[in-house]
């Protein structure tokens, strides 16, 4: 922890410092970025916090007169710039900057100032915001080792600073360094010998072009993308549940797999929906725009949450594609960069209309989304497919018997009345109460009203007297009461209600001071006026027997009284006085969704006379021929769902409904991805006063910001036409931006360090010429990242031996001027990859779900909350799942996975396209002791076991092959088989500890195997998986 | 590490060390190596700040989190008003059309609710507080409280992220990793930020942001320190092997790092050597630190019984005591289940039959140690609640989030006791006198620790960052 804190905090110290070699004053690599830092803030581009009327980002008003009357530049002549006379000033009042800004100038920035203005104050436009040229590469002394261009710029730097090349990496080295680098994972011993023996001259070529066509190609260089475009598993807030879009990260991997022009990755990841005809393909790729954090926190305010997701999509923009930092300028004008907070709500307007509720819903899916099905289950849905309409044209074909039963059925209900005839003796309830604490309240109408607290489930129970037997049906009444919600009969939120169980019990009356004895009486039949559509809410449901299943009104939607007929088994009562109880559960999963006034009748006649709804009683009372088309299609649908007993028809209709049930339950199967879906109209956007929501100032309309060419002609103003002004060649930005970023990859720091700055504030490129001829080099090269990507690793700049020397380490200790080839920790995923690989546990199956394997438990319930689905880490079972490489792992945001976040691994909650390096003692803790990785050590002793033979030796050979990718010295396979000799010792003596160890692995150790032998192994495996050099891109 | 400028190039170190393994060949005894270390290690990690900007009152900082926004009207800010009017609709002059919340904002009533705990005066300072703290009541007069606290956030997510990093937005590093950053640690042996979150109390969620790093180096993050046999992730030896297995492996390991060191002079390599020393060292160091064996029964009758249950607030507040003695400079602890909606009267007692003891336990420990003045102490969670009751009003009603007045504790570390700060209205809605901003609270925090709030700074994406944003007063009037 201690060392690594020096090293980094001095390496950073001193970046710029030795890129100032004895050469004349560059503006915008010396001057411009004290100015920015310096004074800027009251002097630069935002006009909110400008004093003194003049600005240091434009060279017009530096040089101009300001506000006093002075010039604050005035070129060639320092005594008369007030510039310098106020940097010098020994008035502490009157000397810039002003002291309580904590930013003092140093000797050599005022120096630096001086010798500028004196030398004529040369003036520059920023130089990212000039679109590339190509120049011409620097010669170099035919001595040096040139492979490509790239050699010609680094070299020709080299030779100012008065450095030299490093000689090439040996080939075994050089062969781990860029299969890491375009696969990450190592080569194979047979990859590293094959190369070591192949003497052709494009050896190396032939190694790059095998790797650049591999899959694994993608999933390594996906992921960088993957940190950029913050995709993850979870919504990232509250909650953090589930959301699907792994499809979006198989469609990454794949589009590099494939080559994609880099201009066309953006195209479709920005606005793949407005493509015409959009393949699939496309519009899983506009999942770049979800892939944002999300909530749906309780109290959130939708307009607020809308406004932080569009922000967040806006800062993303910015930083992936154009190395610009907007977020400043939601709340105000830029401070460093010509950026006005207009700017970037003119860009908030493109990316404010999606068509989807900004909250989340806590769903794995919240609109808009896609299906995306396998090849197999688009074969087995389209078969479901055929088959359900094939049933479907069976069941509305013609069918003669029913034709002819229809009508008198019609006749016969006809006759009937629904309840005409039958006497109800409305039940004069005695007592009533309320499971839920409810306040009950019988009214002159011998209704029963609620009110008061109002619980999630709520049973009502009212007794009564008796009179006489021969009863036989009851009749429920849910009457609208205006202290009901919305005056409707459910106190609900929505005054909806779902009965889920009606009960009726009767018993003799009891003796005195005993308990009546109730008896259950049995309810064969129910009947009522509606029934909610959407679902299973059927009448049967209130006397099925379960709680989970209820009749509904749908009182949300229709303000009515309802009613419901039951019908008993056999009839109840007593000569004489009897009891009765009627019990009406509202149980169901839907909260407070009870009856809010009720009233209860009896009957002794049959109170179902017909089982037909009311509604199509009303129909069959129309005469056939004054129906119109509507009422007959429901009558015959009625009819025909309900009524007939024709059993060819029944068994072709209930043929369809299972058939499509089984469709249904397949489609859920199918796995769904966040994809974009513009509204027909776009949304207005305003500049957010403060960038708050509910501040909404002058309405703003779609533009590119106007420190940038203006977009093309023709280009629509949408997503589209942006994505493509993107990827326009007069776009000084988009280009260098991604060469930077695909050098950082392979270099460990981009041309420019501050990959994610190429603002004023940012730090200048080391090798600006270079950055420019790469640039233009992509885009006249269609955007092909594999040929860019290869003519990095091709050069002899990338080749060079990474040795360290006390001369490169004093005069470049952060390796920018490249005298010396890349060395840095492998990443997160490369480490993890790197022991599966080794060990020979790896699976390499592509894309699907994520996959949870081990991680320490309650780590995600230390932060869960309770009601997530998230909430309890479950690890995966099975090698499929869980030795899957790592671009694989399942990411909760709030939570990312130990093994990521432990090594730098971003936990995606917002985009990254640069990782901190840094080395703790955790990462040592880790790679000892996490059990993965100790089931990777078990691998590799029983691999190296294996394939090494009998003696010590050959097996500790074996296995330093295997984990350094070369020919191991004598002195190494000495110290490996001596620490193997004493462990050996520890567990001969200590078998059970042996057999504790083994038992870390996944799988049982096979029987046969020396187990204080293989202990003694693994001993030495978690050893070499903790090495340096292992861990180590050298 | 005495010697900076000889590590910070790796050079001047090299070949002595180089030379210092080579006499031992492959022979290489276990102390070799340790030795080495522990005569580099003797100085701990410095942090970016070469000197402090004025003098510390505060070494450390213990910051008791009680997240879901305990009730202010419920705890330390008695207000009789509430009570004569109790059932009473909030008045249109006192709300002033402020935002409500999703959850209430759709209530046609706001009924006034008084609180149903007595409150009486304690101390020599005379204190309020509601008969729920009889245990912190005893130290009153150590306790100076903030009863104008406000926060912009309405819900918990922005509201606690507000706080732990100064910014509603994700991205920021969080108070603990800034100290990190700023100071370095006080103990190398031990992390400089540690966090415990107290355990099965689910409720509003945390997210491991609070105590991470934003975009400060990743080492500044906080370490979270876990009830049960693993105290910090992955500190044991995998199943069947001995602490001097591993030592023996730490020392080949060393052997061939010392290979390669040989062939290649970078000082990563170095680095690597001493990062795995001090995983050993901590291997050691934390298991020491958890271990409350030498506790006496005094202190944990002091703490209550549930401090012997590891994981627990009360437990939490023992080991915070252990580690502020062995030098970590942020102890993190959270305390969740404050978030009342419903239930006021049954939730606070449950909270803080949890909490209330086991705080003022851990006030009384650190002044009997004599480490309360440089220690300082901070009770209080992310937002306050309503006056007016969530829902109807019944026996057991709620209240629901409110970010415009809540209160705080802060004790020790130079922080003047038996005061109260900051008042509200006398129906505990708005603040009437001195309001006390999130950041306003930050920048004291770092006052305390001599550190100018507007100095500790950190370039990212061209901007300087602190942790105040561009914001906050240090509150002169509470330092002793």
């Amino acid at each position: 922890m201690n060392k690594i804190a020096f090293v980094i905090s001095i390496a950073a110290a001193s970046a710029t410092g030795f890129l100032q070699a004895d050469e004349k004053i560059n503006f915008n690599r010396d001057i411009r970025p004290i100015l920015s830092d310096k004074c800027f803030a009251c002097h630069g581009p935002e006009e909110a916090s400008r004093e003194g009327g003049f600005r240091f980002d434009q060279q017009e008003s530096a040089f101009g007169e300001a506000d006093s009357g002075e010039h604050p530049v005035v070129p060639g002549k320092p005594d008369e710039s007030e510039l310098i006379a106020r940097i010098n000033s020994s008035d502490a009042d009157d000397r810039m900057p002003p002291s309580e800004t904590n930013k003092p100038l140093t000797k050599k920035e005022i120096e630096l100032l001086t010798s500028w203005i004196a030398s004529g104050a040369e003036w520059q436009d920023h130089w990212s915001f000039i679109p590339p040229t190509q120049s011409v590469p620097p010669a170099v002394a035919s001595s040096q080792r040139v492979t490509n261009e790239i050699d010609n710029f680094i070299l020709s730097r080299l030779k100012r600073e008065d450095l030299t090349q490093s000689a090439e990496a040996d080939r075994s080295t050089l062969i781990r360094r860029v299969t890491f680098d375009l696969t990450g994972l190592p080569p194979t011993p047979a990859e590293v010998k094959a190369f070591l023996d192949d003497k052709s001259p494009n050896a190396f070529e032939t190694v790059v072009d095998r790797l650049l066509a591999s899959n694994r190609f993608g999933e390594h260089v996906g992921r960088f993308w993957l940190d950029a475009a913050r995709y993850g598993d979870t919504h990232g807030l509250h909650l953090d549940n589930y959301r699907e879009m792994w499809p979006y990260r198989d469609w990454v991997i794949q589009a590099i797999n494939q080559n994609m022009p880099f201009d066309q990755f953006i195209v479709e990841q920005m606005a793949g929906d407005l493509l015409p005809n959009p393949t699939n393909d496309q519009l899983i790729a506009t999942g770049f725009n979800r892939a944002h954090v999300t909530t749906s926190e309780g109290g959130s305010i939708a307009e607020e949450v809308r406004m932080r997701n569009v922000v967040d999509r806006v800062v993303t923009f910015g930083t992936v594609f154009m190395g610009t930092t907007l977020e400043c300028t939601r709340c105000h004008d830029h401070k460093f960069d010509p950026i006005t907070m207009k700017d970037f709500y003119s860009l908030y307007a493109y990316f404010n209309s999606i068509d989807g509720n900004p909250l989340d819903g806590n769903k794995k899916d919240p609109a808009p989304v896609l299906k995306v099905p396998s090849p197999e289950q688009k074969t087995k849905l389209e078969q479901l497919t055929e088959e359900v309409a094939k049933l479907q044209t069976e069941l509305n074909g013609d069918w003669p018997e029913l034709a002819t039963a229809q009508p008198i059925w019609e006749q016969l209900i006809g006759q009937e009345s629904a309840e005409g005839d039958v006497d109800w003796a409305v039940i004069d309830p005695e007592t009533f109460t309320s499971s839920g604490g409810a306040e009950l309240n019988l009214l002159d109408d011998k209704s029963i009203l609620a009110s008061g607290p109002n619980a999630a489930k709520e049973i009502y129970e009212v007794t009564s007297q008796l009179e006489g037997a021969g009863w036989q049906g009851v009749k429920l009444e849910g009457l609208l009461d205006k202290s009901n919600t919305n005056g409707g009969a459910g106190r609900s939120s929505n005054s909806n209600v779902v009965l889920t169980e009606f009960e009726v019990y009767t018993s003799a009356i009891p003796e005195e001071g005993k308990e009546p004895d109730w008896q259950r009486v049995k309810i064969v039949k129910a009947s009522a006026d509606h029934e909610q559509g959407n679902g299973d809410f059927k009448i049967g449901n209130a006397i099925d027997g379960k709680p989970a299943t209820g009749w509904a009104i749908e009182g949300h939607a229709k303000k009515e009284p309802r009613k419901a007929l039951f019908q008993t088994e056999k009839p109840f009562g007593a000569e004489g006085h009897s009891l009765v109880k009627v019990v009406l559960k509202h149980e169901s999963i839907y909260g407070q969704h009870q009856f809010g006034r009720i009233r209860l009748s009896l009957t002794k006649q049959q109170p179902i006379r017909v089982e037909v709804p009311a509604e199509i009683l009303a129909i069959i009372k129309v005469k056939a021929e004054d129906r119109d088309d509507k009422q007959k299609n429901q009558l015959q649908k009625h009819y025909r769902e309900k009524v007939t007993t024709d059993g060819k028809f029944i068994a072709v209709r209930d043929g369809l409904a299972a058939k499509k049930k089984e469709r249904e339950t397949f489609d859920k199967t199918i796995a769904t991805t966040l994809i974009w879906k513009e509204k027909p109209k776009p949304e207005p956007a305003f500049l957010l006063t403060r960038g708050e929501y509910d501040q909404p100032g002058d309405g703003v309309s779609r533009r590119t910001p106007e420190f940038l060419p203006p977009m093309e002609e023709g280009f629509s103003n949408d997503r589209l036409g942006l994505a493509k002004w993107l990827v326009s060649r007069k776009h000084p930005l988009t280009a260098r931006v991604t060469i930077n970023r695909f050098w950082q990859q392979f270099f460990g720091t981009g041309l420019v360090k501050t990959s994610e700055d190429f603002g004023s504030q940012g730090e200048p490129p080391s090798h600006p010429e270079l950055l420019d001829w790469l640039s233009v080099q992509f885009v006249n090269d269609g955007w092909d990242v594999k040929k860019s990507m290869k003519r990095m690793v091709m050069s002899s700049t990338y080749r060079q031996s990474s040795k360290v020397t006390p001369e490169l380490v004093t005069k470049d200790p952060e390796n920018r001027l490249l005298a010396r080839g890349p060395r840095f920790r492998l990443d997160a995923e490369m480490l993890r990859d790197q022991a599966l690989f080794v060990s020979g546990l790896l699976v390499e199956k592509m894309g699907g779900p994520s996959v949870k394997p081990p991680q320490p438990d309650g780590l995600w319930f230390a932060v869960g909350y309770s009601g997530s689905n998230t909430v309890r880490f479950k690890a995966d079972k099975g090698d499929d799942k869980v030795h899957r490489r790592t671009v694989y792992t399942f990411i909760k945001r709030t939570s990312p996975p130990p093994q990521m976040n432990v090594f730098d691994g971003p936990s995606r909650e917002s985009c990254t396209v640069r990782r901190e390096r840094t080395n703790t003692p955790l990462q040592a803790l880790l790679l000892f002791n996490d059990p993965q990785f100790v089931e990777a050590a078990i691998a590799l002793g029983e691999r190296a076991t294996n394939e090494g033979g009998e003696d010590p030796s050959s097996i500790s050979r074996q296995m330093l092959w295997l984990t350094l990718s070369r020919e191991p010295t004598s002195t190494e396979i000495n110290a490996l088989v001596a620490g193997y000799q004493q462990d050996l010792k520890f567990f001969q003596s200590q078998p059970e500890a042996a057999e504790k160890l083994l038992a870390i692995a996944g799988q049982p150790i096979k029987e046969d195997l020396d187990k204080p032998k293989l202990a003694a192994w693994t001993m030495a495996a978690n050893l070499l998986l903790n090495l340096d050099e292992v861990l180590t891109k050298n | 590490m005495t010697n900076t400028t000889q590590l910070c190039t790796g050079f001047s170190a090299v070949p002595s060390r180089r030379e210092f393994l080579s006499q031992f060949g492959m022979g290489l005894g276990a102390v070799a190596l340790s030795q080495l270390e522990s005569s580099q290690s003797a100085v701990a990690e410095s942090g970016v700040l070469q000197k402090l900007h004025h003098v510390a009152k505060a070494k450390r900082v213990i910051f008791l989190f009680q997240a879901g926004g305990p009730s202010q009207m419920d705890s330390f800010d008695y207000k009789p008003v509430l009570n004569e009017r109790h059932g009473e609709e909030l008045p249109d002059e006192v709300r002033q059309g402020q935002r409500l919340t999703g959850m209430s904002g759709n209530q046609s009533s706001l009924p006034l609710v008084g609180s149903p705990f007595k409150f009486s005066q304690h101390g020599e300072s005379g204190a309020w507080l509601s008969e729920l703290f009889p245990h912190t009541a005893e130290v009153v007069d150590d306790l100076c409280f903030i009863k104008s606290m406000h926060t912009e956030a309405i819900n918990h997510g922005p509201a606690v992220t507000h706080v732990q990093t100064g910014s509603q937005f994700p991205g920021r590093p969080s108070i603990g990793a800034w100290l990190s950053y700023g100071l370095g640690a006080e103990n190398e042996d031990l992390p400089a930020f540690v966090v415990m979150v107290t355990k099965d109390k689910g409720g509003q969620p945390l997210v491991s942001r609070l105590w991470g790093s934003g975009f400060l180096p990743s080492r500044h993050q906080g370490v979270r320190f876990r009830a049960g046999d693993e105290p910090v992730l992955y500190i044991n030896n995998p199943k069947g092997l001995a602490s001097e297995n591993k030592r023996s492996m730490l020392d080949a390991l060393g052997q061939l790092h010392a290979l390669e060191l040989k062939k290649n002079a970078d000082p990563l390599i170095e680095t690597r050597i001493s990062q795995y020393e001090l995983s050993f060292r901590m291997q050691t160091s934390i298991p020491e630190a958890t271990d409350f064996s030498s506790e006496t029964a005094k202190t944990f009758e002091m703490y209550g019984e549930a401090a012997k249950n590891p994981g627990s607030f009360a437990a939490n507040c023992l080991q915070a005591r252990r580690l502020a003695e062995r030098g970590v400079r942020f102890i993190q602890l959270y305390h969740q289940g404050w978030d009342h909606h419903g239930d006021i009267p049954g939730g606070m007692k449950r909270q803080t039959k949890e909490t209330d003891q086991a705080s003022a336990a851990l006030i009384k420990d650190l002044k009997q140690r004599g480490m309360l003045d440089e220690t300082l102490v901070v009770w209080g969670g992310e937002f306050g609640r309503t006056n007016y009751c969530q829902g109807k009003l019944s026996t057991n009603f709620g209240r629901d989030h409110h970010p415009r007045c809540f209160s705080i504790w802060m004790a020790g570390g130079g922080i003047k006791g038996g005061m109260s700060f900051g008042e509200t209205d006398p129906f505990c809605y708005n603040i009437a006198e001195t309001p006390v901003h999130i950041h306003d609270f930050q920048a004291t925090m770092l006052h305390m620790l001599g550190i100018d709030h507007e100095r500790l700074t950190y370039k990212y994406q061209g901007r300087r960052f602190r942790l105040t944003d561009v914001h906050g007063h240090v509150l002169n009037d509470i330092l002793a």
